[in-house]
């Protein structure tokens, strides 16, 4: 510990050049999200083993709550109702979807197999009464082959997490966790209720609810639901070993038993797979119910209009804390675990805080709003110039936003500008047709690499584009990520402990998702 | 109804890589390199409409101001806040560190090619841009031992501060000039930053051609060209640069770091601090604060629409929400101006947020940054290897790329090096590192020693760009009172404000964090800053070291050692 002993650096024996490991990762184009999952009061569910797929090819024996033969759901929001389905198991579980007050019941069936022994539900900030299975440390279980009911009434709005009570260090990391969420019984003043929303120019809508809690300052305009997951494949592959070895195992005369449980050590924890919603990234990017993930339904590929108030529902599912950060904004913190947090001294005001990165604790759920604006750029994120005619107006309402509220059409092509920078260009010298005036002097753009999500410019929206790319467009500007039809600007949302976006030590992949700003008149069909 | 088209993608970095090859080398000679800093804009004009000239100084906050400028032959209106122009330029590179057990480490990193005398005394590099553009120009390299500098202008008057600008001098200054953390940078609220990156190439590893960008980490409402993100905008080439462009935002404290790979290189160093100081510091001495604060909710960017009564909109991430109550606090000059020889005489009081009510009042700015380096990671990074990520394992753990004892590396304070040591240099307390060809370069310039005078105040400002696990820093003796939290006033909307004091304060990975240590009545004597993870107590195989420091409190300035 002496303060400047310096050694000598090491010299390096140079190496031969790596080989760059070239995944080829499949990448999905023009997909959405939304909050979806199956609704009622009586769930018949069953636990079964199941296998998840990573976008490394592997093929990972997992257990998952899915639906009973014979249960069929319904599901929500009902734009899923053609493409949506509830296989045997799938990780992670259903979501529930229930409203505030009722009775829900779940009945579970233990189809995993023999060796595994009995699993069971809890289900996080509810009282819940219990019916048959067997008495198990925490809760009522469900032996191999039986069942078991759990009976609550969904007091309060909100996300809460379910998954087993049972030998849960082995059988949450396999798969057997999933969400309820409470949609409030009422619709509070200002918000719109479903399929009232006239911003959606008659589109559909997507929200559960029109609003996350039962209070004005809960209201959004579309929501996503995040679950985090980290995975240890050795401890999946021993459970799947040892569930075969049982299954094949034949007594020797004489000498020793088949064992009949399984001993999956779950230490020391080392995971290598950082999943949202059981999928990695790009996968998580692919559209919900994709065909190509049976067991993995639910996906993460937020979009949004500017000024949309978007609901983040987020549950950490695994043993580890994953510190999410929400490019583009801060998140507003509804609640943690149901419980809406309010001002102690001003029931009508909000009291949670503003993080841009949003820690999830395990177990722990919490609800968020976000919105992007582009408010105090300093520039016009539609390239708009004083000098260009035909521009559209931009007249600020009480919060300096071009809106209904100060006269805008809805289907104005720059609806929610922020007016102070209306006219006023970004860059210091004219690109294509926006004429310059502004700051900044933009780099050569043959000297820079361009991202997938690109679109080419600054701004926002096809028209922008168009105007601003000049005689000889540079690439890509036909990304079938952000395809110029959307030219939408885009955010990366990734956990920020930044070794958890890889997939099994290659990056990109793991807890990384790309939320899209798409121009206020493109529609977000959210079912793609 | 699906719409699948899946398409092949090589890694993000490969594929990005190989996009675009590095195909233009223009009239500038060595390569793209581009350095900006206007002397006038639509929201800084001049002296003439703004009273000050926004190129060197800042004018006192009084309110929005409604001009109308002509741009392009047409009139537009423009609300103007005051601030100023500032700058900032920043080699993307590699470069080597000294860890505390002697070992040294090889990074990507970013150094300074502007404001290099204040970085390499621990001050911001961000600089007005009448310094900015006076260029860089020192007969010796901003090295040491000091060597001559081959594109010094014996013409030009000496100039330490300025952006290194012509293309042949950022090489021969950028190339293995990083830092860890990266420069720091620090403006105010209204201020147009600019901030120049060019990428000088990783010269430890010439088979990577790799892009460098800056991502200004929660910035509100961020645009997506500037957030640096590879996917999702441009990353620039080596040999070219490229100046992001920011209104400053909302008061607070953020931070920068590339995003390129971001496990990699965030691991391998290219991280840095970055803060935001409240419009309520340029309030005039003798000016309520609750009364400026008012004046903001007249500019509709900062002002807070929470839906109170009379407010027919709301904004549920608004910032700055007035305070419950006027308690009539007005700005005054700092009891510790021209007392404390770091406080210039007549400097008012500084403020973490617009509050309104003085309870964010500090008197010493401490940046902290939170990081571990796995060695083995590092040295993988250096050999032409791939790395492994789930097995990354940090076993160093640095405040300002430091650990313990070199975090209290200032020669002169007990315990420390001697007086006259030349490394950490004596004058500036920068830890230099020898490189591969054999020059020393400055790159640890930031002790995380806490000196305050009784009864002053510190703002922590704390942020972690840890990329493993979570980080606690605890204060034994002196109670942290948490202030603000990633950027935000820690106040609800009905403007009750909601500070915490505790003892400890916990960070992921790209978490920030403001904390008050406030010595008024700690008796005089050392406290420590340190984690009780106490693993992290360590450095490498020395089983006593990491993510400490110490606070000094002494009872006069003439018993500091500042
Ligand atoms: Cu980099
Ligand atoms: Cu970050």
């Amino acid at each position: 510990m002496t303060y400047w002993n310096a050694k000598k650096r090491h010299d390096v024996t140079r190496l031969t050049a790596a080989a760059i490991a070239v995944a080829a990762l499949l990448l999905p184009a023009l997909s959405y999200a939304a909050t979806p999952g199956i609704t009622g009061t009586i769930f018949n569910l069953v636990a079964s083993p199941i296998y998840i797929t990573q976008p490394d090819g592997a093929m990972i024996y997992s257990w998952g709550y899915g639906c009973a033969t014979g249960f069929t759901p319904s599901y929500l929001p009902p734009q899923f109702a053609s493409v949506g389905f509830c296989r045997a198991g799938q990780v992670p579980g259903p979501t529930l979807i229930v409203t505030e007050g009722q009775t829900v019941t779940v009945n579970l069936t233990n189809n995993l197999p023999a060796p595994v022994g009995n699993t069971s539900i809890v289900f996080q900030g509810f009282q819940v009464t219990t019916g048959g299975g067997t008495p198990g440390l925490i809760t009522s279980e469900a032996a191999h082959g039986g069942s078991v009911s759990y009976t609550f009434v969904a007091t309060t709005p909100g996300t809460h997490a379910y998954y087993s009570g049972t030998k849960p260090d082995l059988q949450i990391e396999m798969g057997l966790y999933g969400a309820v969420v409470v949609k409030p019984n009422t619709v509070p003043a200002g918000c719109s209720a479903i399929g009232s929303d006239t911003q959606l120019l008659g589109h559909p809508d997507y929200r559960l609810a029109a609003s996350a809690y039962d209070h004005p300052a809960t209201c959004y305009d579309r929501e996503y639901l995040f679950q985090f997951m980290e995975l240890d494949p050795r401890i999946h592959k021993q459970a799947e070993q040892q569930v075969q070895a049982i299954a094949s195992c034949v007594p020797t005369a004489g000498g020793l038993p088949c064992p009949t449980t399984l001993e999956v050590k779950t230490e020391p924890y080392h995971p290598s797979y950082y999943l949202i919603n059981g999928r990695s990234m790009p996968d998580d990017m692919d559209a919900d119910y994709a065909p190509n993930y049976p067991n993995q339904p639910y996906n993460g590929n937020p979009h949004m209009h500017p000024g949309d108030l978007v609901l983040v529902r987020t549950i950490g599912q695994g043993r580890w804390e994953h510190p999410f950060h929400e490019h583009g904004n801060h998140v507003r913190i509804l609640a943690r675990d149901g419980n809406l947090i309010l001002s102690q001294t001003d029931s009508a005001k909000l009291g949670g805080r503003m993080e841009f990165t949003t820690d999830t604790y395990p177990g722990q759920s919490y609800d968020g709003i976000f919105y992007w604006s582009g408010k105090g750029l300093g520039w016009d994120i539609y390239g708009h110039t004083p000098a260009n005619a035909g521009n559209p107006p931009c007249v600020p309402d009480s919060n300096g936003y071009y809106t209904a509220a100060s006269g805008a059409p809805l289907s104005a092509p720059n609806y929610y500008e922020w007016c102070a920078d209306h006219n006023h260009p970004l860059e210091a010298n004219p690109v294509g047709h926006v004429g310059g005036g502004g700051p900044a002097t933009l780099f050569d753009p043959l000297i820079a690499a361009n991202g997938l999500w690109y679109n080419g410019t600054p701004y926002l929206g096809p028209d922008a584009v168009n105007r601003s790319r000049g005689p000889t467009p540079l690439p890509p500007v036909k990304s079938t990520m952000n395809p110029l039809e959307e030219s939408g600007i885009a955010f990366m949302w990734h956990s920020h402990n930044e070794r958890e976006i890889t997939t099994n030590d290659v990056f990109p992949g793991g807890m990384l998702m790309m939320m899209l700003v798409d121009p206020p008149v493109f529609f977000i069909d959210e079912t793609l | 109804m699906r719409k699948l088209f899946p398409v092949c993608l090589p890694i993000l970095l490969v594929c990005l890589a190989t996009t675009v090859p590095a195909q233009s080398n223009k009239a500038q000679g060595g390569g793209s390199f581009m350095v900006q800093c206007p002397t006038s804009t639509v929201w800084h004009p001049g002296s003439s409409v703004l009273g000050y000239d926004p190129t060197q100084q800042e004018g006192s906050y009084t309110g929005p101001k409604t001009v109308t400028e002509t741009v392009n032959g047409v009139s537009l209106p423009y609300t103007l806040n005051g601030g100023a122009i500032k700058c900032q330029e920043i080699s993307g590179g590699d470069g080597f560190m000294t860890e505390a057990d002697g070992n040294q480490t090889f990074m990507f990193s970013f150094g300074p090619l502007s404001g290099m005398d204040a970085i390499k005394h621990g001050q911001p590099g961000t600089q007005f841009a009448s310094v900015f553009n006076n260029h860089y120009n020192s007969p010796t390299l901003p090295s040491s031992p000091n060597s001559r500098n081959p594109t010094y202008d014996p013409s030009r008057p000496v100039s330490l501060n300025g952006a290194v600008a012509d293309p042949a001098a950022i090489m021969t200054i950028g190339v293995l000039n990083g830092n860890l953390p990266m420069p720091l940078a620090a403006f105010d609220e209204d201020d147009e930053f600019f901030l120049t990156l060019s990428n000088v190439g990783m010269i430890m590893r010439p088979d990577l051609f790799e892009q460098h960008t800056v991502h200004f980490h929660g910035y509100p409402n961020a645009s997506s060209f500037y957030d640096g993100v590879p996917d999702a905008t441009w990353a620039i080439n080596i040999g070219g640069s490229a100046t992001y462009y920011y209104m400053a935002p909302d008061a607070g404290t953020y931070f920068y770091h590339c995003h390129i790979t971001p496990p990699e290189h965030l691991q391998m160093g290219m991280v840095g601090q970055l803060y935001v100081r409240p419009r309520q510091n340029r309030v005039p001495v003798g000016t309520s604060l609750y009364s400026s604060l008012e004046l903001q909710q007249t500019d509709l960017r900062t002002a807070c629409n929470t839906g109170l009564a009379g407010q027919t909109a709301k904004d549920i991430l608004c910032s700055t929400p007035l305070p419950g109550v006027n308690n009539g606090a007005i700005q005054q000059v700092d009891p510790f101006a021209g007392v404390d020889p770091r406080i210039p005489a007549g400097t008012p009081y500084k403020y973490a947020y617009n509050d309104g009510d003085a309870s964010t009042r500090y008197d010493i700015d401490v940046p902290i940054q939170i990081h571990g380096f796995d060695p083995n990671f590092h040295f993988v990074g250096m050999t032409f290897n791939p790395e492994g990520f789930a097995d990354m394992k940090d076993k160093y753990f640095l405040l300002n790329g430091r650990s313990y004892p070199d975090t209290v590396g200032v020669p002169g304070y007990a315990g420390g090096p001697s007086a006259g040591s030349s490394n950490p240099d004596s004058a500036s307390r920068a830890i230099g590192t020898e490189d591969s060809d054999g020059l020393t370069r400055y790159s640890q310039p930031l002790p995380s020693l806490i000196t305050l005078i009784q009864g002053e105040r510190a703002l922590l400002r704390l942020s972690d760009l840890d990329v493993t696990e979570y980080q606690t820093l605890a204060s034994l003796g002196i109670p942290m009172q948490l202030v603000g939290f990633q950027a935000k006033l820690l106040r609800d909307q009905a403007g009750n404000n909601l500070p915490i004091v505790t003892n400890s304060v916990t960070l992921g990975g790209g978490e920030s964090l403001d904390v008050i240590l406030d010595s008024t009545g700690v008796a005089p004597g050392t406290y420590f800053l340190y984690t009780p993870n106490l693993d992290h107590l360590s450095n490498d195989a020395e089983n006593f070291g990491g993510l400490m420091t110490e606070v000094q409190v002494c009872a006069s300035a003439s018993a500091c050692t500042f």
